[in-house]
């Protein structure tokens, strides 16, 4: 039976809409989605229901190494199994965009299970006031000791968090002075663990003895606070790390900076941060839309990215496909294209483990500046491990999502006979709308057309269908979101 | 069902066994199940990971003295990819549980591999994932195959007898059982996991009762993983998801819960003993810091004392319970009092 489909502008608007704000939408998806039109699909994604990935149990007991989290592919297997499961991406997303941000690396906290505390926190309070984000954030005890906060005492301030927070997770270079770094950390003493000597020294020894690693707690140890007076950023008083952070939120810089990383994230590939104090932004429009919001709505980050996703410059051609994928984005998207996993399997850690031979391990981030994204994704020994994996994960008809494709277009060919054009046409379509240029596709219609007209009821037109989608997820466009 | 009644047995702390040790050697990684042999020597299976290691049974007694180890990973005949459960006969030969490779395997008396059976599969005498396994009075072994939501039972050569069970939530119904344990007087206990209810049956696999409700609350569970049940029928529940164990008495009625109390087991006191730094540090460890949470499982993670995914628990000489942690590489022991 032939089904009706939804296709067109919108159909591709909200491709790409659920392309930046997801991973992108398998064509059932995107049909239910059209149901609701651009603006119901982007009032969805901002009310999400439960998630229903993968439940926590059935992972922890089939993986007892994902219960405890001990080794980094166990902790990025289970944001892994949350990232391909879920029915909530945009929450993903944002995890994701905190986390290259306020790049924080299990490689030097040893532990995973503080990783995913710190990940859950970035699913609840990532599209919320970037007040509540930055104080969640400087008490949460991954970002503590991965920052050295433990050691930033009263009497011997260490720097390191109060200078990042400025440079890399708030403001940006330019914007403050070696002394505004020494007062904000003055602010931030106090902020540590619990039973902070002991986990300290044995996330230096890296050593899971006796009984594992302790998940540490935040702590606020008042005998260790400087309660002197403070000049931060102009303002003098007796401030604690609150009220740094609330003199942070309400600086311009802050809104710009931040607007900044939205762009580069959902909207379009800009410069490397380390060139931002030099160059301005690509596009000094959106950063000001995003910058309004933010002060019109409490500082809000949703707010921010709502006024995006309504925006015309977000619906307009040149900012569509734009951007490169992350290495998590095209492995997400391509597991969840096939149709994410059903049940535990070893195959998450290949899949985990993909991301970092393209580049992007989870939870380890190449340092505190995190990923620099956009061309920074592609070399030639990347491109190579982004096609093999998205090639071998479509290759396979028996995966839900592959044979959801196979059947779309046995349905539609009642008769059989499958031309290359419309074949070809077809799994552009199936894949998730994806528009590619005419010499791309003229490229697949000729492999398409030495392969002759297929029948899709037969193990050989399967075969031939299963190699034009390994062709199509190889293609330049598919790299691009 | 699970209600409270005057004079109860209690729990007490009495020991702790154990210490991380991925790289093998003296101590578990990520144990599942524990059994005690006719001499009073403690098998954990130390079912490990894919790259660290840790895998193999490790054999152990009450008094810490460590002996040796067997098995490992692989898929070669006496090896395990995840390994679930073991179990002795009545000859002290070891049976060993695989879900990943759907087979039993069996070890002599001295522990030799002797041989191993079981396929993948749904029909009679094939697995999808066997879990628990345990002998019934007669010496057959029950075991628990979880995907297939039934109990399978075979001769200990492998040959198959019958089975009882199907999925779902109603008498003699299950959803994803676990463990399985064969009380004194023959009745089969079954850990219903994802039912949150342990379900009693008879010699024969006729449905008996069941006991609990999905919570947090005297005699409610979170996932149940395994049952113990001493010479008197006091029942004792490894609440995985609530990182606790309850006893009832034989008639189910609430008797205590418990949480954990870890403290340096000999193995361990030995490793912060030899590094200066570490003992320094722990010497102002507050082992109960305040926490900010209340899920079970993120609790657990915080406190070192608690029990951290209890797994499995066995009677010793029937006077004192082990309880088996995957999350502490350890486990405590408790004296009835």
């Amino acid at each position: 039976m032939t089904t009706a489909a939804r296709s067109g502008t919108d159909i591709e608007l909200i491709a790409h809409l659920l392309r930046r704000a997801g991973f992108g939408a398998t064509w059932e998806e995107l049909q239910a989605a059209g149901d609701l039109g651009y603006q119901g699909t982007l009032d969805l994604l901002f009310n999400p229901g439960d998630p229903e990935s993968m439940p926590s149990d059935i992972i922890r007991r089939y993986h007892p190494d994902q219960s405890i989290t001990q080794i980094a592919p166990s902790s990025g297997s289970v944001w892994m199994y949350r990232m391909s499961t879920t029915k909530t991406p945009f929450e993903e997303k944002i995890a994701l965009f905190w986390h290259r941000i306020f790049a924080t690396g299990q490689t030097k906290l040893i532990q995973g299970k503080v990783m995913l505390t710190q990940i859950e926190m970035f699913r609840q309070f990532g599209l919320g006031s970037f007040r509540d984000l930055l104080v969640q954030l400087s008490q949460n005890p991954a970002m503590i000791l991965w920052l050295d906060n433990q050691d930033n005492h009263k009497d011997n301030i260490n720097e390191n968090y109060g200078r990042e927070i400025l440079e890399l997770f708030a403001m940006g270079v330019g914007n403050y002075s070696e002394q505004d770094i020494k007062e904000c950390s003055r602010a931030f003493t106090g902020w540590t663990i619990a039973n902070m000597p002991y986990m300290s020294i044995r996330m230096r020894n890296n050593t899971l003895r006796p009984y594992g690693y302790v998940a540490w707690q935040y702590k606020f140890d008042p005998e260790d606070h400087d309660e002197g007076e403070k000049t931060f950023l102009g303002e003098t008083g007796n401030f604690n790390g609150d009220d740094i952070i609330d003199i942070i939120c309400k600086n311009p810089a802050t809104a710009r900076f931040i607007a900044r990383h939205l762009y580069h994230h959902f909207i379009a590939d800009e410069l490397p941060v380390p060139q931002w104090p030099f160059e301005g932004p690509k596009d000094p429009g959106a950063i000001e839309l995003m910058v309004d919001a933010y002060f019109a709505d409490n500082y809000s980050i949703g707010a921010m990215l709502r006024a995006v996703f309504e925006s015309e410059m977000f619906k307009s051609e040149a900012t569509q496909y734009a951007r490169i994928k992350s290495p998590v984005e095209l492995v997400v998207g391509t597991l969840r294209l096939a149709g994410g996993f059903d049940w535990p399997t070893a195959d998450i850690f290949k899949a985990t483990a993909a991301c970092g031979f393209m580049g992007q391990a989870l939870l380890a981030p190449v340092s505190v500046e995190g990923w620099m994204g956009g061309d920074d994704w592609i070399s030639t020994g990347s491109m190579v491990q982004r096609i093999n994996f998205a090639s071998a994960t479509v290759g396979d008809p028996t995966k839900k999502g592959i044979k959801s494709i196979i059947n779309q277009i046995s349905d539609r060919h009642p008769r059989g006979l499958v031309t290359p054009k419309a074949l070809v046409d077809e799994c552009l379509e199936l894949v998730g709308s994806l528009r590619v240029e005419d010499d791309t596709k003229e490229g697949i219609v000729t492999y398409a057309r030495e392969q002759g007209d297929i029948d899709p009821r037969t193990d050989d037109g399967v075969d031939k269908i299963v190699s034009v989608l390994q062709l199509i997820v190889s293609t330049r466009e598919y790299q691009l979101v | 069902m699970a209600t409270e009644t005057g004079a109860r047995l209690g729990l007490e702390y009495r020991d702790t066994n154990g210490f991380g040790a991925a790289q093998g050697g003296r101590g578990y990684y990520l144990p599942v199940d524990l059994a005690v042999r006719s001499d009073g020597r403690i098998y954990v299976l130390s079912r490990g990971d894919a790259i660290q290691g840790g895998n193999g049974i490790k054999i152990t007694d009450i008094d810490h003295n460590w002996f040796e180890e067997i098995s490992s990973r692989g898929i070669a005949p006496g090896q395990f990819i995840s390994a679930t459960a073991i179990a002795f006969d009545a000859s002290d030969r070891l049976f060993m549980a695989d879900e990943a490779l759907h087979r039993i395997t069996i070890f002599d008396a001295d522990h030799n591999y002797e041989s191993h059976w079981g396929t993948e599969g749904s029909g009679e005498g094939e697995f999808d994932g066997p879990s628990g396994i345990a002998f019934d009075r007669d010496g057959n072994l029950l075991v628990v195959d979880d995907k297939n939501q039934r109990i399978q039972r075979y001769t200990p050569d492998g040959k198959y007898l019958n089975s009882f069970g199907s999925a779902g939530d109603g008498n003699g119904e299950f959803s994803f059982p676990w463990g399985v344990t064969v009380a004194p007087d023959g009745v089969i206990y079954i850990a219903d996991w994802r039912n949150d209810r342990i379900q009693r049956f008879t010699h024969e696999g006729k449905f008996i009762d069941a006991c609990g409700t999905t919570g947090h609350g005297q005699g409610q569970f979170n996932r149940p993983a395994n049952v113990a049940v001493d010479d008197d029928g006091n029942i004792f529940v490894a609440d995985w998801g609530n990182q606790r164990v309850q006893a009832f008495d034989k008639d189910w009625n609430f008797q205590t819960s418990i949480r954990g109390a870890g403290e340096l087991s000999k193995w361990a006191a030995e490793y912060i003993d030899a590094n200066a730094d570490e003992k320094e540090a722990r010497s102002t460890f507050d082992p109960y810091p305040e926490l900010d949470v209340n899920d079970p499982h993120e609790v657990s993670a915080r406190t070192e004392p608690y029990f951290w995914d209890p797994v499995s628990i066995a009677l010793y000489d029937d006077t004192r319970i082990l309880i088996l942690e995957t999350g502490r590489h350890r486990f405590q022991v408790y004296e009835k009092v």
